[in-house]
């Protein structure tokens, strides 16, 4: 696939300040502060119920946050104006079952505003870009589930987004897809596509130029997957979380 | 078999309900509303029917005659037969303006008494001369059946006690009824079967319950799939989805308006007397105001489980207040305001004038106009709902 970068993005992508989530009594994000650089592929780590999902939400503005400030894309959020440069592959799969590979794709491009050019020149690259080709005319409902993770996807992408968000993409995927998708996510970051994504397989995130590790809505870590490790002396990631978690008890 | 493991499935599924407080809820609380809504509302008497009463006669004055030494005004005794809950009685003093009443769909009939009635009918009675025989006009809106055959055998009946008591007075026998009653009709000219009156309900009906039920289930799975999430992160606006949808709900609440008209024209043969694009359109704001409830009440369902139990709260209400299958004037005066609160009536209320009345846009703007703001203030607190951020 080719992403064309037409956009004059700022360098920071995310700036997040003191930022704070309760549901009730419950605190699924705590004083969370973060900047994520143009060209980063930035993930979110940590343990079912740690708050990735929530800080997702968050910076997608499914959520308002209690206190604290989000910027993305250098404005500061709520704002419908930047959406047409973000992309969301939320945890389901989120696509429509009874429609087409196609329908979706042109769907969900065209409320992007994508003109009918674009959508059919980049749904071209789209179903090369995720090995769907053969499948455009058919019926999702039809799919493997790793197919129907792979339009998730290219859903997410077709309108060739600045920062791409990515809840949890490659949970219930086999080892095969996942590494393929991994590969897909570090061609989009050589593109200048930042993106931004949350898993709880520590093995994954040393695919990240940056994670932050979080438990309890905390951020207890922050910084390259290699630099982690070597701050705690071990070889894996899940090693360094286990440290930083016993350590740094919110 | 068993027993044990037989137990063991009866139990589990027990557990489940008292987990599940919102079924159980519902599968005890929906029969008994059932059963007190179809108590309080089933097969009523008609009672409350507005008509017009219009006496243009001047009766025998007392002392005037031998065989009724104290007098008589027929449209006194025949009126005092009626029976007060079947009547809601206005008394008009001109016959033009009681039929035009009648003709607006203010009241249901207009009893006119002609001049010399009780003369004419004591001439008749003496004489035995049925050619004398005064004629009583209903003159009526027939458009409703029930209530038509209501009125009739009201005034028909009355006439008949007010006949039996007189006979007694005045001591005659073995005479016919010497009143004739003729019927006019306003609309319906009497051949409107209880097909044509069904018909227009049935389908406003049938319109408002495939797109709530449709809309319902819809949005509950764009929740449940994940794809409203997607749509709210794009830059589509919250009214943008709603009236995206409405608008492809138009286009399948025409195709099914047409084909349910179709089907009654030609298998009922129902007759549609006004604009049949008008009954389209009311149709249309009907569903519009619908689709609203429906992503209204989808926020309240997690599957379409749940969503199955909307079903009886809208379907009942709707059934037996809207005037769907009985005249809202058969259901009791105390539940009676409950029914403007239904939207389905009003569809009901402007599809029967427009096809059995033949009303125009002149004579149901207010069924249009309560359409219109119950489609507004649903879909705008779907877009609201849907811009709700927690």
């Amino acid at each position: 696939m080719t992403f064309e970068q037409t956009f004059d993005t700022p360098t920071k992508i995310v700036e997040i300040q003191r930022l704070r989530k309760t549901f009730g009594k419950f605190t699924a994000v705590d004083t969370l502060d973060l900047t994520i650089d143009k060209g980063e592929i930035y993930g979110l780590l940590g343990p079912n119920g740690s708050g990735k999902t929530t800080t997702i939400k968050l910076l997608c503005g499914l959520l308002r946050p209690n206190a604290g400030t989000i910027k993305i894309l250098g404005q500061p959020l709520p704002c419908k104006s930047i959406m047409n440069q973000v992309g969301y592959m939320p945890q389901d799969t989120a696509i429509y079952l009874d429609n087409t590979v196609h329908e979706n794709l042109f769907f969900f491009g065209g409320i992007y505003g994508m003109t009918k050019e674009n959508l059919e020149k980049n749904e071209q690259n789209m179903l090369e870009f995720v090995n769907l080709q053969d499948w455009r005319g058919s019926l999702v409902s039809t799919l493997s589930g790793g197919m129907k993770h792979r339009l998730s996807l290219a859903c997410a992408l077709i309108h060739e987004p600045n920062l791409v968000f990515l809840d949890e993409p490659t949970v219930g995927v086999d080892p095969e897809l996942r590494a393929t998708f991994w590969g897909y996510f570090e061609s989009l970051v050589k593109k200048g596509i930042t993106v931004i994504i949350t898993t709880h397989y520590m093995d994954e995130a040393d695919h990240c130029s940056r994670v932050g590790l979080l438990r309890q809505g905390c951020l207890i870590a922050d910084g390259r997957p290699r630099d982690l490790k070597k701050s705690v002396g071990v070889d894996s990631l899940e090693g360094a979380f286990l440290l930083l978690a016993g350590r740094k008890k919110p | 078999m068993k027993l044990r493991r037989t137990v063991a499935f009866s139990r589990r599924a027990l557990l489940q309900f008292r987990h599940d407080r919102r079924t159980f809820a519902f599968v005890l609380i929906m029969p008994l509303l059932m059963i007190l809504i179809f108590g309080y509302t089933f097969g009523g008497d008609v009672k409350g029917i507005a008509i017009e009463v219009v006496n243009n006669d001047t009766g025998i004055l007392a002392g005037t005659s031998p065989v009724l030494p104290n007098g008589l005004l027929l449209t006194q005794k025949v009126t005092d037969n009626f029976d007060i809950d079947t009547f809601s009685m206005h008394k008009n003093t001109n016959s033009s303006n009681a039929r035009q009443i009648v003709h607006d769909g203010k009241a249901w009939a207009a009893i006119i008494f002609p001049e010399n009635l009780t003369e004419n009918f004591l001439t008749t009675v003496m004489t035995k001369d049925m050619s004398h025989s005064p004629k009583i006009e209903i003159y009526i809106d027939a458009s409703n059946p029930t209530i038509a055959a209501a009125v009739i055998k009201e005034v028909t009946q009355s006439i008949q006690i007010t006949f039996k008591e007189l006979s007694i007075s005045l001591n005659i026998s073995q005479i016919e009824m010497p009143i004739v009653i003729e019927q006019v009709y306003a609309y319906g000219g009497g051949s409107t079967r209880f097909i044509d009156y069904f018909a227009p309900g049935v389908i406003s009906f049938a319109i408002m319950m495939v797109t709530t039920m449709i809309t319902i289930i819809l949005f509950v799975n764009e929740r449940r799939n994940g794809t409203l999430q997607r749509l709210l992160v794009s830059p589509a606006s919250e009214s943008e989805i709603v009236v995206g949808y409405a608008l492809a709900f138009a286009v399948i609440g025409i195709i099914q308006s047409i084909v349910v008209l179709i089907a009654a024209i030609l298998l009922f043969d129902i007759s549609i007397v006004g604009n049949i694009f008008l009954a389209l359109i009311v149709l249309l704001l009907l569903a519009f105001g619908h689709q609203g409830l429906g992503i209204l009440l989808s926020a309240g369902a997690k599957n379409e489980l749940q969503a199955i139990q909307f079903i009886p709260l809208i379907l009942f209400p709707s059934i037996l207040l809207a005037g769907l299958f009985w005249p809202i004037e058969s259901i009791p005066s105390y539940l009676q305001p409950l029914s403007f609160v239904i939207p389905l009536r009003y569809g009901i209320d402007a599809e029967r004038s427009i096809m059995l009345r033949g009303w125009a846009i002149g004579e149901i703007w207010v069924d249009i106009i309560v359409l219109v703001l119950f489609a507004l203030l649903t879909l705008s607190a779907s877009i609201l709902l849907l811009k709700r951020r927690n």
